[in-house]
C-alpha cells in the first residue's frame, strides 16, 4: 500500500488532469472511423468470414455428381456427440463383389460442436466444413440434414472464400 | 426580440374578449393549454434525447449506432416507445403494491415540474415566481422520494441499497446545486427565472462572464452536481447496473420503467436548460456590442438560442458520462462534503466580494 | 511431470504434511485430485509446489474406511486453497475431510444422489432426474471428525445468523462474469462474509473424458476458460504428447507459442475491458472490444474459430497457418501497441478508476501463495508464479520475456499487471513471427491413440492463472482420470479473505480485477 503524501491541491490538481486526458482521448475518437459492420446489410458486399469458419458440414461430390462417401462410419465412431448417423447395406456389383453402399448419411447440425474430428476421420475426403453460417432455423427438426441427398448450395456463394478482404486495424463500415 | 407575450395576450384576449368567456372558464382553458403544451413538449424532447444518447454513446464508443430502424436509424426511439407501451407490467409478490405503484408517478412530477420552470423564449416562461429557484430546487427534491419509494416498495434487496444510495447521493448533492445557483443569483438580484434571463440581455451580460471566475467555478460544480442530481454517471450509484442490475427500478416493467426513463433523460436535459437559463444567459442571444452583428443575432427567435445552448450543455454531459467509470457511495460523497461544498461556500464569499466591490463586468 | 508418488502412513498423514509444507517449503498446493483407484479404493493425490525451487512433488493418500464412509484428515489448516479443493474432491467422490469445517457439496445440488466420479456410480438418470424444483438450502453445513473410539462424528456449524442481510451477487448478474454465485453477508454496504457456490454450469467434462477417446477429448477444452482456449488445449495436449514421448518439430512449437500469445492478449484486452465496464465505463470497455476484434481475427484466418478455436491436436497443429498469418500477425502488432497508452489514459490513469482499485481485494504474498492465486492476480502480490519461466515448455526458455510482477497487492496492482503483459506478449510474437521455420504442423498419429501406463501433470500459463491437466493412464484409448486445475477456484476462494470488511461496490471490483471465468471453474 502507498503512503499517500500528496498535497489536498495536489490531489486535486492530478485528479482534474486524468480527468481531462480522459475527455481528451474519448473526444478524438468521437472522431475516428467507426467499427460497427452492418451484418445483414452487407452480406453479399462487404462481408468477410474466414475461409476456414466452421459453419455447417457438407458432402463432396466428384465431377459424376457421386459423393464420395463409402460409408465406412469412421466419421460416426469418431463423433463425441454422436451428430452423424449412417445407415449402409451391402450389394453385389455387377462383377460378383459384395460392396458397401451408402444409404443415408444424416447429420444433425444441432448437435455438431464444430470438433472437426469427422473430417480429421475420414480417409476419403468426402466431407468437409465450409463457412456458411447463416443455419439459423425455426424448427430444430430442419436441422438434420441428409448430406448424401443434399444437394448443397451455399446461400452465400460469395463468402466461400472468405468474401470482401480483410485488413487488420480496419473495419469496413459501408454496405456497398 | 420576439416577445411571446403577444401570443398569450392574444390567446387570452379571444377566450375573454371574442369568445366572451369568463375567468373561470379561461383560466382553465388557458391552463388546459399550457399543460397539453409542456407534456407535448416534454415528450418530444424525451424521444430527441434518447436518441441523441444512443448516436453520441455510439459515437464515442466508435461505433454507429442504431442504423437499422429507418434512415440513419430515427425512428428507432419511436420502435422503443411503441415496445415499452405494449410490455406487460406486472406486480412483484410481497411488494408494498401502493408505494410501488405511486414512485414513479412521483419521479415524473418532479421532472415534469422543474420542466415546467425552464424559460423558452421572451415572455415564454410557464411558472415564473419570485422566488424561482428555490422553488425549482425544491420540487426537484420530489424525485428522491420517488426513488425512495420504488426501491423499498418492491421487495428486492438490490432496490433497497439502490434506494438508500439514491437518497444520500441526491440530498448530498442538492446543498452543491442550490448554492451554485445563489452563487449566481448574487450577480443578479432576483430569484425570478425572467428576471434571471433579463438581466443577462446585451452584449457579454451572460452570467458566466459577468462573474468570470466564480462564475465558471460555479457552473463547473453546478454541471458536476446536477450530473449527479440526474444520476447519470460517472454517478449512477443508484441504478450501477454492473453492481445492483438495475437499482431501484429492477422490478419494474412497460411504462413504470417508462418513466423513470424518461425522467432521467429529461432530468439531464432540466439540469441543461438550469445551466443555460443561469449562467448562459437563457433564451438571450450571442451579443458583442457590434450592432450589426448583434442585430442580426436578435433575429433568430430566443427558443433556438435555449435550445441550442440546452443541448450544447446536454451534449457535454454525455460526454461525460461516456468517459469516466462510476464512483464508489463513500467516494460519492467524499466528493460532495470534502471537496465541492466547501469550494461552493468559498466561492460565495468570492462572488459577495466581487459583486460587493463591483469587480464584475 | 510423471508423477512419482510419496505415500505416507494414514496416522503421520497430517503430520508429514504439515512437514512438508513447514521444513520441505511446498507451500503452495497445486491442486487435489481426487481419485478412485479401483481395488486399492478411493483416494488423493496432493500435488505441491516449493515456490522458492519450483520442485514439485505428488503425494498419494488412500482413504480410510469406516463403514460405509471414507475418510482423510483435512490439510485445510495448511493450505487455505484446500478449502475448496476439499469440498470438490468430497463432492465427486464422498471423500470425508476429517476436520474441514464446512463439508458442502461444491458443484452438485445439495439433494444430488450419490459420488459421480467413483467408478461404481450408477448413472441412471433415474437415481437423479432433472428436479426443477428450487435447491434445498441449510442454514447449517457439517464438521466431521473422529471420536476417541475411532467412529465418524458431526458437528453442525451455522453459516448464518438470525440478523444478516443476506445478498445473493449472482448467479444471474451482470459483473459476475458468469453463473457464479457469492453469498454476501451485508452489513450496511460493508462485506461480513462470502459464501461462493458454483455448478451453475457444470458440465461434467473431466467425466465425459473418462468415456471418451483421447482426440475426443480435446474437443471440450475449448469450453471450459474460453478466453484461454488455446491455453487449455495445449496443456491436455501437453500432457499426452508428453505421456506418449511425441517429438514435436520446431514448426509446430513456433505456431503453439504465437498463438498462445495471441490468446493472452485475446482474454487480457477483454479484461482490460471488463474491469471498466464493471466500473461503467462502458466507453473503455467498447475500445479494447474494438482492438481485440483485430485480434481475433487474425487467429480465426488461421483457426476458423473466434471463441471456439479448435486448433491444436495430439502431435501438432490442426491446419497450417494461413498465407497471410505472418503479415496478418505484424499488422496487428504494430496496430495494438499505441492503444495499450490510450487504454492507460482513458481508463487505467483516471483517478475514478485508481480510487476504486487501489488497495481493495488486498491480498498478502502469504495469502496468495497460500490460497493458490496463480497469473498476474497473484503475480502483483510479488509471487513469481509464471509457469512459463518456472516450468518452461513450447518455446517459452527460448524467447525473451520478463516475468511482470509487482508488491502492490491490490486491483490496480493487477489491471497494471495485465497492461504490461500485454506488452510482454507482443515482444514474444514479435521475436518468433518473422522466423517460423519449415517443416511439419503435423506429426502423424496412429487412427487409436493409447498413452501408456502411468501418472503425469502438465501445465501451462493460462490467461488468468496455471491450468493444469493430471493425467491418470491405464493404457486404454481413454484415460482412466482425467482432472482440470482450474484457474478461477482459487481465485474465487481468496475472495471472502479479500473482502471482508470493504464495501459491497467492491466486491464488483476485486472480481473483475481478479479475472475469473466461470466455465472454467465449474467445468
Amino acid at each position: 500500500m502507498e503512503e499517500n503524501n500528496k498535497s489536498y491541491f495536489g490531489e486535486v490538481f492530478h485528479a482534474v488532469k486524468s480527468l481531462a486526458t480522459g475527455l481528451k482521448i474519448t473526444l478524438k475518437e468521437y472522431f475516428t472511423p467507426k467499427s460497427t459492420e452492418q451484418y445483414p446489410e452487407n452480406r453479399k458486399t462487404t462481408l468477410h468470414v474466414s475461409k476456414r469458419h466452421r459453419g455447417r458440414l457438407v458432402m463432396l461430390r466428384d465431377e459424376n455428381d457421386a459423393v464420395k462417401c463409402v460409408g465406412c462410419t469412421m466419421c460416426e465412431k469418431v463423433c463425441p456427440n454422436g451428430t452423424i448417423k449412417i445407415q449402409t447395406e451391402m450389394v453385389t456389383t455387377e462383377d460378383g463383389k459384395k460392396k458397401r453402399k451408402l444409404v443415408d448419411y444424416q447429420y444433425d447440425l444441432g448437435d455438431c460442436m464444430f470438433c472437426q474430428l469427422c473430417v480429421n476421420a475420414c480417409n476419403f475426403d468426402a466431407i468437409e466444413f465450409t463457412n456458411d453460417f447463416e443455419n439459423s432455423t425455426f424448427d430444430r427438426n430442419s436441422l438434420v440434414l441428409h448430406l448424401d441427398k443434399e444437394h448443397y448450395e451455399s446461400s452465400l456463394p460469395n463468402i466461400l472464400d472468405g468474401g470482401a478482404p480483410l485488413t487488420i486495424g480496419k473495419f469496413n463500415t459501408k454496405t456497398k | 426580440m420576439f416577445d411571446f407575450n403577444i401570443v398569450t395576450t392574444w390567446i387570452d384576449m379571444f377566450l375573454r374578449q371574442t369568445l366572451g368567456l369568463g375567468d373561470f372558464l379561461s383560466i382553465l382553458i388557458e391552463c388546459i393549454l399550457v399543460g397539453v403544451g409542456i407534456l407535448v413538449g416534454y415528450a418530444m424532447l424525451a424521444i430527441v434525447l434518447i436518441f441523441m444518447e444512443r448516436k453520441v454513446c455510439a459515437y464515442f464508443q466508435c461505433r454507429l449506432g442504431p442504423m437499422r430502424v429507418g434512415p440513419w436509424g430515427v425512428f428507432q426511439v419511436f420502435a422503443d416507445v411503441l415496445k415499452m407501451l405494449i410490455k406487460e407490467i406486472f406486480f412483484v409478490d410481497k411488494a408494498d403494491k401502493l408505494l410501488y405503484l405511486v414512485a414513479p408517478f412521483l419521479v415524473i412530477v418532479a421532472s415534469v415540474g422543474t420542466f415546467s420552470f425552464l424559460p423558452w423564449n421572451n415572455g415564454a416562461v410557464v411558472l415564473d415566481f419570485n422566488v424561482g429557484i428555490f422553488l425549482l430546487t425544491a420540487v426537484s427534491s420530489i424525485g428522491v422520494v420517488g426513488i425512495f419509494m420504488a426501491g423499498w416498495g418492491s421487495n428486492n434487496k438490490y432496490g433497497v441499497v439502490s434506494a438508500m444510495r439514491g437518497a444520500v447521493q441526491l440530498i448530498s448533492y442538492e446543498m452543491s446545486l442550490g448554492l451554485c445557483l445563489i452563487t449566481a443569483v448574487i450577480l443578479t438580484g432576483t430569484m425570478q427565472v425572467s428576471g434571471i434571463v433579463e438581466a443577462q440581455t446585451g452584449p457579454w451580460n451572460w452570467l458566466i462572464f459577468r462573474g468570470h471566475i466564480p462564475a465558471v467555478i460555479a457552473f463547473v460544480v453546478f454541471l458536476v452536481a446536477g450530473n449527479a442530481e440526474a444520476n447519470r454517471g460517472p454517478f449512477d450509484l443508484a441504478e450501477a447496473e454492473s453492481e445492483l442490475t438495475a437499482g431501484y427500478h429492477t422490478e419494474y416493467s412497460g411504462m413504470g420503467f417508462g418513466f423513470y426513463y424518461l425522467a432521467e433523460y429529461l432530468n439531464l436535459f432540466v439540469i441543461s436548460g438550469i445551466a443555460t437559463t443561469v449562467f448562459l444567459g437563457g433564451w438571450a442571444p450571442v451579443n458583442i456590442g457590434i450592432d450589426a452583428f448583434d442585430s442580426v443575432m436578435n433575429y433568430i427567435p430566443g427558443i433556438v438560442w435555449f435550445l441550442g445552448k440546452a443541448f450544447a450543455v446536454v451534449w457535454l454531459l454525455m460526454w461525460v458520462r461516456w468517459t469516466f467509470p462510476r464512483l464508489r457511495i463513500d467516494q460519492i460523497l467524499t466528493l460532495e462534503w470534502k471537496y465541492l461544498m466547501p469550494l461552493c461556500l468559498l466561492n460565495l464569499v468570492l462572488m459577495t466580494i466581487i459583486v460587493a466591490f463591483g469587480w464584475h463586468f | 511431470m510423471k508423477l512419482n508418488n510419496i505415500v505416507f502412513d494414514k496416522s503421520s498423514f497430517a503430520a508429514e504434511m504439515a512437514k512438508l509444507k513447514n521444513a520441505g517449503n511446498f507451500d503452495y498446493l497445486v491442486t487435489i485430485v481426487g481419485e478412485d483407484f479401483g481395488e486399492e479404493g478411493l483416494g488423493c493425490i496432493y500435488i505441491l509446489e516449493n515456490t522458492d525451487t519450483n520442485e514439485r512433488v505428488s503425494v498419494k493418500m488412500i482413504a480410510e474406511k469406516i463403514g460405509e464412509d471414507h475418510v482423510i484428515p483435512t490439510v485445510y489448516n495448511l493450505w487455505k486453497s484446500a478449502d475448496l479443493l476439499e469440498r470438490e474432491v468430497y463432492d465427486f467422490f464422498g471423500i470425508k475431510f476429517l476436520g474441514h469445517p464446512d463439508m458442502r457439496r461444491l458443484y452438485l445440488r445439495s439433494d444430488f444422489n450419490g459420488y459421480p466420479f467413483r467408478k461404481d456410480f450408477d448413472a441412471d438418470p433415474k437415481k437423479n432426474p432433472l428436479l426443477l424444483t428450487d435447491e434445498p438450502q441449510s442454514d447449517y453445513t457439517v464438521e466431521y471428525n473422529l471420536d476417541s473410539e475411532g467412529r465418524l462424528t458431526s458437528t453442525p456449524h451455522r453459516l448464518f445468523d438470525d440478523d444478516d442481510f443476506v445478498v445473493n451477487i449472482g448467479p444471474q448478474h451482470p459483473s459476475t462474469h458468469g453463473v457464479l454465485r457469492l453469498q454476501t453477508i451485508l452489513n450496511g454496504e460493508t462485506v461480513k462474509k462470502i459464501y461462493p457456490h458454483f455448478g451453475y454450469i457444470h458440465r461434467g467434462i473431466e467425466k465425459m473424458c473418462e468415456s471418451y477417446t483421447y482426440p475426443q477429448t480435446l474437443a471440450l477444452t475449448d469450453r471450459m476458460d474460453y478466453l484461454s482456449a488455446m491455453m487449455n488445449r495445449h496443456a491436455l495436449c501437453g500432457v499426452i504428447e508428453e505421456a506418449m514421448g511425441i517429438e514435436l518439430s520446431d514448426r509446430i512449437l513456433y505456431i503453439r507459442t504465437i498463438m498462445d500469445e495471441l490468446q493472452r492478449l485475446d482474454s487480457h484486452l477483454l479484461y482490460i475491458g471488463c474491469c471498466a465496464q464493471d466500473l461503467g465505463a462502458l466507453t473503455a470497455f467498447l475500445y479494447s472490444m474494438r482492438d481485440r476484434e483485430h485480434v481475433l481475427n487474425c487467429m480465426e484466418e488461421t483457426t476458423g474459430g473466434r471463441l471456439i478455436q479448435n486448433y491444436y491436436r495430439i502431435g501438432g497443429l490442426q491446419d497450417d497457418i494461413d498465407v497471410n498469418f505472418v503479415a496478418n500477425v505484424k499488422a496487428l502488432c504494430n496496430y495494438i501497441k499505441p492503444y495499450f497508452q490510450e487504454y492507460m489514459d482513458v481508463f487505467g490513469n483516471n483517478v475514478i478508476m485508481q480510487k476504486r482499485f487501489m488497495n481493495v481485494g488486498f491480498l498478502s504474498k502469504e495469502d496468495a501463495v497460500s490460497y493458490g492465486v496463480t497469473g498476474a492476480s497473484g503475480r502483483t502480490s510479488g509471487w513469481h508464479n509464471d509457469i512459463r519461466k518456472n516450468h518452461p515448455y513450447a518455446l517459452y526458455d527460448k524467447v525473451e520475456f520478463d516475468e511482470i510482477t509487482n508488491e502492490m497487492c491490490d486491483s490496480y496492482g493487477r489491471y497494471l499487471i495485465r497492461i504490461e503483459e500485454m506488452k510482454q506478449s507482443v515482444r514474444i510474437i514479435e521475436q518468433l513471427i518473422d522466423n517460423i521455420p519449415a517443416g511439419d504442423f503435423y506429426i502423424k498419429q496412429k487412427p487409436i491413440i493409447k498413452v501408456p501406463e502411468g501418472q503425469w501433470y502438465f501445465s501451462c500459463e493460462g490467461s488468468r492463472g496455471e491450468i493444469g491437466v493430471y493425467l491418470d493412464s491405464k493404457g486404454d484409448k481413454s484415460p482412466y482420470r482425467l482432472k482440470f486445475r482450474p484457474m478461477g477456484l482459487n481465485h474465487v476462494a481468496a475472495m471472502d479473505q479479500m473482502m471482508r470488511g470493504q464495501k459491497v461496490a467492491d466486491i464488483i471490483t476485486a472480481g473483475a480485477a481478479l479475472d475469473f471465468v466461470i466455465p472454467d471453474i465449474d467445468r
